[in-house]
């Protein structure tokens, strides 16, 4: 058996997916399968089949990396026959689903259910698949398993398919590298890339241990359904690439200024160098570093001089930055992150909107759907309140309606970026719950 | 805002802004309000409470008032915080030393367990909060932007105070200063 025991805690590595756990591999490909279940007994043989599919945190890892995560809809467990009582133990987010909570979200306008990408949103979505692997013929012979695991079965129809891949720049589709600064969490054995910051206790990310807080987070029953599971949140997110660019260009002085206005919006510099790290140029060598390109705090910095306080980084990851206002705990905040990209790179230079849609796959695993991908999403992403500029949201991913502006410190007069559109739209995503190994045999086995 | 939790609670705390209004309602312990009336003096004196510090430990919440009434046998606690408090009420009790002081106070009102059931004293806070019937609020922002607000306000005053200041502030684009600057 696979455990590893960090501070007392050891975690059921062998019963916990490892998608909800670990980082993904880089660069990788990707594909994201999004199934109905019309028929309840093909439905629990196919959770049989998957379950056979899914990989287990505590496994070796495959030269390639190949992994396939299974996660369900309240609608999917509801189509498999979980009974009413275990259905009502889950968190009343996750019984909603994204799509009521869009209002609360920032998902109006352009980004509202209405304009969603079919099914998305719709309680025809019930399991979610996700394959991902470092090696593309690697990953179709995975994502044929996962095919065949559906595709003989009757009662399952595939309703939504979306390819995505990380280049092995790290690189989105705005330019930056993503998915710095993740948290290390306790008893995965896996070293923080953060010296500064003590690793999460597990049950920030696995339903079933103790969470910051000293309790154990609030766990749907029975006990062998919850256990080891986790909350993912997927989300695919449309990049206005072009709108972006080019607003920069109108609003800059020179090309090395478009540079330092992104750097300035997202915290880093296109290559990952945080700002806290590198404020005045890139450092390429910095952004490649993951000993170094995480190893930074913002208290040196409370006005926001080199970061600003209203970039996205920090933001979404504001690390000591409000350690003096005395009323926010951002440990009670953090969460497992990948960002994954889909759809067609524009080429460099491009300031033309071409059509094509590309984006980011935002996928959230964490313990607490509400305190930390809801918080974060609308108390420091959408608002800014809690830096003292209500009026301003995230400049790259913040939900506006309106145009908004972005302030940047700087001697001797701040810089204000005014007529801010917004960048990002939603097309739609789900809150889905990824349960244990055990929970998959469990939910297999149910005979309601 | 409303959240729809299966027919339960509207989100509680009335919003003026970026403002939520947040009043807590306790029963005192039999014979304890002449203590209570004891602890909450030593609250005053604390540094940071005193008044004219104007440093309470929470950086976020405009005032905070404690009233004893019935004849000491309630107690409410009355305050104004920047953004939905409900978002943050985890928050409350694992950072700073709110929950320390408190903890003195609620020792003295019924149903309250003590640390360090950290789930018990939210349930317990919870459970005593009324939601307003009406709230208005007599200026925008937040206690971040009063605080600049102020930083600036002092900072022009010394510019009026010096002795070339009407000639400096006849530039045009220091005219909304000017405008500000005759009174």
């Amino acid at each position: 058996m696979s455990t590893v025991t960090t501070n007392g805690i050891t975690l059921d590595l062998d019963d916990i997916q490892a998608g909800a756990l670990y980082e993904r591999p880089s660069p990788y490909v990707g594909v994201y399968l999004l199934l109905r279940i019309r028929d309840r007994a093909d439905g629990r043989d196919l959770v049989r089949r998957l379950h056979r599919l899914a990989n287990p945190a505590g496994s070796a890892d495959t030269p390639d990396n190949t992994s396939i995560t299974v996660a369900f809809t309240y609608h999917g467990l509801k189509a498999l026959g979980v009974p009413q009582e275990s259905l009502d133990s889950f968190v009343p987010e996750f019984r909603e689903g994204m799509a009521a909570r869009a209002a609360i979200l920032g998902d109006t306008g352009e980004s509202s259910p209405e304009h969603w990408e079919e099914p998305l949103g719709s309680s025809d979505v019930h399991v979610a698949v996700v394959v991902l692997s470092s090696d593309a013929a690697q990953l179709r012979e995975a994502a044929e398993k996962a095919r065949q695991a559906h595709a003989q079965l009757p009662g399952i129809d595939l309703i939504w398919r979306q390819d995505c891949y990380q280049l092995a720049t790290g690189r989105t589709s705005f330019g930056f590298k993503d998915g710095i600064g993740q948290p290390s969490v306790e008893g995965t054995g896996r070293p923080s890339m953060n010296p500064r910051q003590q690793p999460l206790k597990a049950g920030e990310i696995i339903l079933g241990y103790p969470d910051e807080t000293g309790e154990l987070p609030p766990m749907p029953t029975p006990d062998v359904l919850g256990r080891n599971g986790t909350y993912v949140v997927f989300r695919k997110l449309h990049t206005k690439v072009a709108a972006y660019r080019s607003y920069l260009r109108a609003k800059a002085a020179d090309r090395a200024d478009e540079d330092l206005l992104g750097a300035k919006m997202v915290g880093r510099w296109q290559s990952g160098a945080p700002l806290a790290l590198a404020p005045e140029t890139d450092d390429p060598e910095l952004g490649a570093d993951p000993r170094r390109n995480n190893d930074f705090t913002f208290a040196d910095d409370p006005r926001g001089f080199k970061c600003p306080v209203g970039s996205h980084a920090r933001r979404a990851n504001p690390r000591d930055a409000l350690d003096e206002d005395g009323s926010v705990d951002v440990r009670l905040h953090r969460m497992i992150r990948r960002g994954t990209s889909y759809g067609p790179i524009l080429p460099d230079d491009v300031t033309e909107d071409d059509g094509a849609d590309r984006g980011i796959i935002f996928v959230f695993a964490g313990a607490h759907l509400k305190r930390q991908f809801e918080f974060v999403k609308t108390q420091w992403l959408n608002d800014g309140i809690f830096i003292g500029a209500p009026l301003e949201s995230d400049p790259l991913v913040g939900a506006r309606q309106d145009p908004g502006s972005f302030t940047i410190a700087q001697r001797p007069i701040r810089r204000r970026l005014q007529d801010m559109p917004p960048f990002v739209i939603t097309r739609g995503g789900e809150y889905c719950f990824a349960p244990s190994l055990s929970a998959l045999r469990w939910l297999a086995e149910l005979d309601t | 805002m409303t959240t729809q939790d299966d027919g339960a609670a509207t989100q509680p705390g009335l919003m003026v802004g970026p403002t939520s209004e947040f009043s807590l309602f306790f029963r005192v312990k039999p014979d304890q309000g002449q203590s209570l009336r004891a602890a909450l003096l030593d609250l005053q004196n604390t540094p940071g409470y005193r008044p004219g510090d104007y440093g309470m430990a929470i950086k976020t919440i405009h005032e905070a008032r404690f009233v004893l009434f019935d004849e000491d046998t309630r107690l409410a606690f009355i305050t104004s915080f920047d953004g939905p408090w409900d978002a943050y009420m985890e928050d409350f009790f694992t950072s700073g030393p709110t929950i320390a002081l408190f903890d003195l106070i609620f020792q003295h009102v019924e149903g309250y367990e003590g640390l360090p059931d950290v789930a018990a004293v939210k349930a317990f806070v919870l459970g005593a909060e009324q939601t307003a019937a009406a709230y208005a609020r007599n200026y925008g922002g937040t206690v971040k932007e009063i605080r600049k607000a102020q930083r600036v306000a002092d900072a022009f005053q010394q510019v009026l105070d010096h002795p070339q200041a009407a000639e400096a502030l006849e530039h045009p684009a220091l005219q909304p200063l000017l405008d500000e600057a005759a009174d």
